[in-house]
């Protein structure tokens, strides 16, 4: 099948989960900064031009006008930490609401702490923007155990809704514009644009839904094998996900139970898994070389973001009190850059789909369909 | 046996009228059905019967019985169906599940459970029979409406169904991809022997394809039979049918080839063709329009007036700049060059009437705009739906309606702030031929009485009957300029009429010449 990126989409959820990973293991701002500055790089060399990555830069402006949200709403109720860059009028809410002091001192301390936190979650937002720009989700739904193939198409088929809400908004906006002649009236304005955008998008999702009856969808479901299985296979992932979370936390003996018990639910679901029959796939996209390349070298970085932090490296987490530059050292910087792995991947060229069009001019007159089906045409 | 049998079939959707009231059908095997009639005669319940949608999506209340290949769809659900019927819906919008063609096609065949080889040729297969091999890649949102259609009908055959079902396949779409998946239909039936049943508004290109038609009335299929003796009476017959009933000829032709023929015996005197005539005030000049939209050259230096009593028709293909146009004149879009001078008001209605409806009645949805511009009086509201046809519908809610019908009501809602130009775009897309001829009556009247109307279709049709000036577009710039009949009559997409009779536009200057001679 051809294909809009060179990787398989599950080795670039490994990547942005490995981002992801390495933004919550060093949160400093200067190494957040990096991972933020890697994915934009990594967007812009490999996403095809779908609504997705247009979306990239709204998502990441989003992340941030949540951040700013979150610092001045931090600012507003956090006092007497350290120093007072102004005051500003105060009031105290009511008991119900938690009696804290709104306004009053806006502290420097508490900005800048505020900040950092925040510039996390922009950085964690990036990595699944990054993600959503660069894969096919129905690729990613294909690789996903049968028990959870219907699932994972409703969820796909729902996000694929989003670029087209986005559409029919401005479509919204413009009708209600041309209506009074370009008069542009406020009130009742939001009703004007959401309904239509809602209706809209129920009429689509129930003419979608029809679609797929029509064509099919759901007409064997999986059978109880590879459901246990499936759930077995989550039931791992997460208590080694635990388990590993629990080693970064110095708490062993959880982290032991966890790998334990995960390692067993991860064997005993290849066991169902290796019993139960194949789904029929389309020419499922098989992994190169470069995926596992990839896959490996992403998984390094929150390795060695790890390794750090269980060596008592200093640099990873930043405080503002004592106010001090980020330090910067040598190990999680090497481990951060190996999320560059994509890079060294070829590219498929961006305007691909420009040059089939130029290539395809008058690509209307078909063959007779008899000389393709039966017979091999000459 | 037929293949699809329809017995005494009685549905109604849940908490409303019959919408199929007693239908009796036999779709024969290897044959092209046409399946014709207004908006809401319940052609498309008839036809999402035969795959089981109604009632096993819809609810409501189901009788009698449909018997598809052998298979019930009262005991077969529409999944259950999928091997032997492929559907397709009338929005190529609607029915893609995965954002790639190919992918997309594979999907039917997933779920059947096809072998992986047998998959792979399948799909191969299709992109050949319906010519989308070169748009394997693509994103079916970045397609035109003409090649999403035909990657949606490939989807539908991928599993090698032995019926296709088409609910009006090409409303959405302009001529030149309307032809493109007829023209692949017919190739699929000649060459695959599949079975078609097929609702369509518009015959004058689906009316020749078929073998046999059905026109359905009040939730009731009358007697099928050859397209020509059945579509003789029906009003939204093809212009060269209804030429012929005016000039009694027998048989009746289907195609501007036969009617061309029969023609030649045709002796007309000359009647006095309608005069141009005298142009009205200005109401709106576009000069030296020039529009960049995405870095892209759309209008380069395009100059447009209308004046009082002018319908004017925009032409020209897809992406030829007709919307931008009429978006610049409405002042939706800026102009990077060139002035557009309104000295009338002017309003638009866009394409899809959707993005605008949202009160719960008719009435309320074009009472709205006059609030909005803070009028009281409201007795324009009245004449509007009048106007437009909409009376009888003025209680009912705008969603519930058919395509034609919610464009009328758009047309009202916008029209009833008393604009002095309309600009309609693509008002008859997916419009059955009564929802025309009230538009047809609604803008004439609003020309008639001062106004002007701008009109970007592509429904030549249309121009011949309506406009009184054309515009061809192209490539950003205008092709042709000129009274509608001096430009539509030196076009390869002239009206039928014209091609069979020149220089008559419409049925009806030719009635009135037959009416001279007699």
């Amino acid at each position: 099948m051809h294909t809009r990126t060179p990787l398989h989409a599950v080795t670039w959820l490994i990547w942005a989960l490995a981002a992801a990973f390495t933004v919550q293991l060093a949160p400093s701002p200067v190494y957040v900064a990096v991972v933020i500055g890697i994915c934009a790089l990594v967007v812009e060399m490999h996403a095809p031009r779908t609504a997705f990555s247009r979306a990239f830069p709204i998502i990441l402006s989003l992340a941030v006008a949540f951040g700013l949200l979150r610092v001045l709403l931090t600012a507003l109720t956090s006092h007497g930490i350290g120093d007072v860059w102004f005051t500003l009028p105060s009031f105290e809410l009511p008991r119900v609401l938690g009696g804290f002091t709104v306004g009053g001192t806006i502290e420097g301390p508490v900005v800048l702490q505020a900040s950092a936190e925040a510039f996390v979650i922009v950085g964690v937002i990036a990595a699944f923007g990054a993600f959503n720009a660069l894969a096919s989700h129905y690729e990613l739904v294909q690789s996903a155990p049968r028990a959870f193939h219907e699932l994972g198409l409703v969820v796909t088929v729902g996000i694929a809704f989003v670029p087209s809400t986005i559409l029919s908004i401005q479509a919204a906006r413009e009708a209600d514009k041309a209506r009074t002649g370009g008069r542009v009236v406020r009130r009742g304005r939001l009703l004007r644009l959401v309904i239509p955008v809602l209706e809209s998008g129920l009429e689509r999702a129930v003419a979608l839904a029809e679609s797929m009856d029509s064509r099919g969808f759901a007409r064997s479901t999986a059978a109880r094998a590879e459901q246990a299985s499936a759930w077995c296979g989550l039931g791992a992932l997460v208590a080694l996900g635990g388990a590993f979370v629990a080693l970064i936390g110095r708490a062993d003996a959880a982290a032991l139970g966890l790998s334990i018990a995960g390692s067993a639910l991860l064997v005993f679901a290849v066991f169902l898994a290796s019993r139960a029959t194949e789904r029929m796939r389309y020419r499922p996209r098989p992994l190169t070389g470069a995926d596992w390349t990839v896959r490996g070298a992403s998984l390094l970085a929150p390795i060695a973001v790890g390794i750090a932090a269980v060596a008592g490296d200093s640099s990873l987490v930043w405080v503002a009190q004592p106010l001090a530059w980020p330090s910067v050292s040598v190990l999680p910087v090497v481990g951060i850059l190996f999320l560059l792995a994509p890079m060294l991947v070829r590219p498929i060229a961006a305007d691909r789909d420009a040059d089939e069009i130029a290539a395809h001019p008058v690509a209307r007159t078909a063959p007779g369909v008899g000389a393709l089906i039966g017979s091999k045409p000459q | 046996m037929s293949a699809i049998q329809i017995r005494d079939l009685r549905f109604a959707y849940p908490d409303s009228e019959p919408a199929i009231d007693g239908a009796d059908l036999d779709v024969e095997a290897g044959e092209i059905l046409l399946v014709t009639g207004g908006s809401g005669s319940g052609k498309s319940t008839l036809l999402r019967a035969v795959n089981g949608l109604v009632p096993h999506s819809t609810g409501g209340s189901f009788g009698g019985d449909v018997v598809v290949f052998g298979r019930s769809t009262r005991t077969h659900r529409p999944r259950e169906l999928a091997d032997v019927v492929g559907f397709v819906h009338q929005d190529p919008e609607a029915q893609f599940v995965v954002d790639q063609v190919e992918a997309d096609l594979a999907f039917t065949l997933e779920n059947l459970g096809t072998p992986p080889a047998a998959m792979r040729r399948r799909v191969e297969e299709v992109l050949d029979a319906l010519g989308i091999a070169h748009l394997r890649s693509r994103a079916p949102a970045s397609l035109s409406g003409g090649e999403r259609q035909r990657c949606a009908i490939a989807g539908a055959l991928a599993a090698g169904p032995q019926a296709l079902v088409l609910d009006e396949p090409t409303s959405q779409l302009d001529p030149q991809g309307a032809e493109d998946v007829l023209a692949a239909i017919g190739r699929l039936n000649t060459d695959l022997g599949t079975t078609v049943l097929i609702a369509e508004h518009r015959l004058e290109r689906a009316g020749p394809l078929a073998d046999r038609a059905v026109i359905v009335e009040s939730g009731r299929p009358g007697l099928p039979g050859l397209p020509g003796p059945v579509l003789a009476e029906y009003p939204g017959a093809p212009s060269v049918t209804r030429l012929g009933r005016v000039l009694g000829w027998d048989p009746l032709p289907l195609t501007v080839r036969d009617a061309r023929r029969l023609a030649v015996t045709v002796e007309l005197p000359l009647a006095d063709l309608p005069e141009p005539a005298a142009p009205g005030d200005l109401l709106v000049r576009g000069e030296r329009i020039r529009v960049d939209l995405g870095g892209r050259k759309v209008l380069d230096g395009v100059d447009l007036e209308a004046r009082r009593g002018d319908v004017l028709a925009l032409l020209g293909r897809n992406g030829s700049g007709k919307t931008t146009l009429l978006r610049a004149l409405a002042g939706l879009i800026d102009v990077e060059r060139g002035a557009v001078e309104r000295i009338g008001s002017v309003a638009y209605v866009p394409q899809h009437p959707g993005s605008m409806l949202f009160a719960p009645t008719v009435r309320r949805e074009v009472t709205e705009t006059l609030r909005l511009l803070g009028r009281r009086d409201h007795g324009d509201v009245d004449r509007w739906l009048e106007a437009l046809g909409l009376e009888s519908l003025a209680e009912r809610h705008p969603r519930s309606l058919s395509g034609g019908e919610r464009q009328r009501v758009a047309i009202a809602a916008v029209a009833v702030g008393g604009a002095d130009v309309l600009l309609l775009d693509e008002p008859t897309r997916g419009m059955d031929w009564p929802s025309r001829a009230a538009l047809e009556q609604a803008v004439r009247a609003h020309a008639n009485n001062g106004g002007a109307v701008v009109l970007a279709t592509h429904d030549v049709e249309l121009v011949a009957r309506l406009a009184t000036h054309a515009v061809v577009l192209g490539d950003g710039d205008v092709v042709a300029d000129g009274d509608a009949r001096t430009v539509l009559s030196g076009s390869l997409f002239a009206p039928q009429v014209l091609r069979v009779l020149p220089p008559y536009l419409t049925v009806e200057e030719v009635a009135l010449a037959v009416g001279a001679r007699q």
